[in-house]
């Protein structure tokens, strides 16, 4: 269902404001979306005032550099700050990307962040993607084969080897499905553009066995055609890949199969 | 168990693109093609009813609301033709990388407006 507008327990208030105590001439005001569960109390934005000649190129170097000298309650997820494992995956200057691979010098103006969009929060930056893991479960990815041979390679031709290109750099950040209106709205029954990719993988693996199965347990109105092209994905991305091409993909298979 | 725990904002927070902005204008445009069609088909059915109502409709053209009404559908039924060609191109699996669509999205904007003083030009038989 289309909800424009947030429930009432995840309106945004204002919330408090860190003064610079460094004396820095060259300070940015850093906006963070703040939810604490131990309190009753209602989402706020902190502001923090931030030295900028003794910080890091990176939004998670920001991050790091507000939780270590100014306010170490503050929660977010991050682990290899490299953009490998997708953990600090987050909403800044109103676009998904990594925190460890956006430069805070692509920011105009004060640096909003906030959350992965229309999450269930768990606290601070964090939100909660128990569904889609639920739904990357759904749609088993993992190879089916039936030779029972392990000793042999199972050999793929390099033509085959690059239908996956585009595809295996995938690190389920899920950048591009709470980038998405359609998974906003529908987000319990549409799987989702990082899903969908997935799927996508193992239905053009040619060592997979069961591309059949896989495009038939796909093919839903709601699991699948619930893409309408609208891009956010592709935009979003920060690995460069284009799940809204595999979805097509899949929707071309299932027209001319 | 009920999760009483916030939802994370948004579309309030979210940027536009010029591929969601097409997107969204397209379903808009959709629905009120639709809306014209079944109004251009009651005006037609009122005109086999005669010479008073024929008049009646000319006058509400004739007048700046009716210009504007005009000139709105030429753009609604402009945008819609350009973005659905772009949609079918999509169907075939054409045009996704995400600098072809930013260039085809823009096309499909400006296209519309051309379109529309394109169809007044031809309408007010300014040429041919």
């Amino acid at each position: 269902m289309v909800q424009i507008n947030l429930p009432q327990n995840s309106k945004v208030q204002k919330g408090k404001y860190y003064k610079d105590n460094t004396g820095s001439k060259n300070i940015r005001k850093v906006n963070i979306y703040r939810w604490d569960p131990s309190t009753g109390d209602k989402p706020r934005i902190d502001t923090y005032e931030v030295d900028m000649d003794n910080c890091p190129s990176k939004v998670l170097d920001l991050l790091n550099k507000i939780k270590n000298e100014i306010d170490p309650s503050i929660a977010y997820r991050r682990s290899c700050a490299h953009g490998v494992c997708g953990s600090c995956a987050m909403n800044m200057d109103g676009k998904n990307g990594l925190a460890c691979t956006k430069p805070h010098k692509e920011i105009k103006g004060d640096i909003n962040i906030y959350p992965l969009p229309h999450l269930k929060v768990q606290k601070d930056l964090i939100g909660d993607l128990s569904t889609l893991y639920k739904q990357y479960a759904s749609v088993e990815p993992w190879l089916k084969n039936s030779k029972k041979d392990d000793a042999k390679e199972n050999i793929q031709s390099i033509e085959d080897r690059s239908k996956l290109d585009g595809l295996y750099e995938c690190i389920m950040c899920a950048c591009c499905s709470t980038s998405c209106p359609s998974y906003w709205w529908n987000g319990d029954k549409y799987l989702g553009p990082a899903v969908l990719l997935q799927a996508y993988r193992w239905i053009i693996d040619s060592r997979d066995e069961e591309r059949k199965e896989r495009l038939k347990k796909v093919a839903d109105e709601l699991k699948l055609y619930r893409c309408h092209t609208i891009m956010n994905c592709t935009n979003a991305c920060p690995k460069g890949l284009n799940p809204a091409k595999a979805i097509a993909s899949i929707k071309k298979m299932l027209a001319t199969s | 168990m009920k999760n009483d725990n916030p939802l994370s904002p948004h579309i309030q927070i979210y940027n536009w693109h010029i591929s969601s902005l097409v997107s969204i204008s397209h379903r808009i445009t959709g629905i009120i093609n639709i809306i014209i069609i079944t109004l251009i088909c009651f005006w037609v059915s009122l005109l086999l009813l005669g010479n008073s109502n024929y008049e009646l409709i000319q006058n509400f053209f004739g007048t700046f609301f009716g210009k504007f009404v005009i000139i709105a559908s030429a753009w609604s039924f402009s945008f819609q033709i350009l973005s659905e060609i772009r949609h079918l191109f999509w169907d075939f699996g054409i045009g996704f990388e995400l600098k072809t669509s930013n260039i085809t999205g823009l096309i499909v904007i400006f296209g519309s407006f051309i379109l529309t003083i394109f169809i007044f030009i031809l309408g007010r038989n300014l040429v041919l």
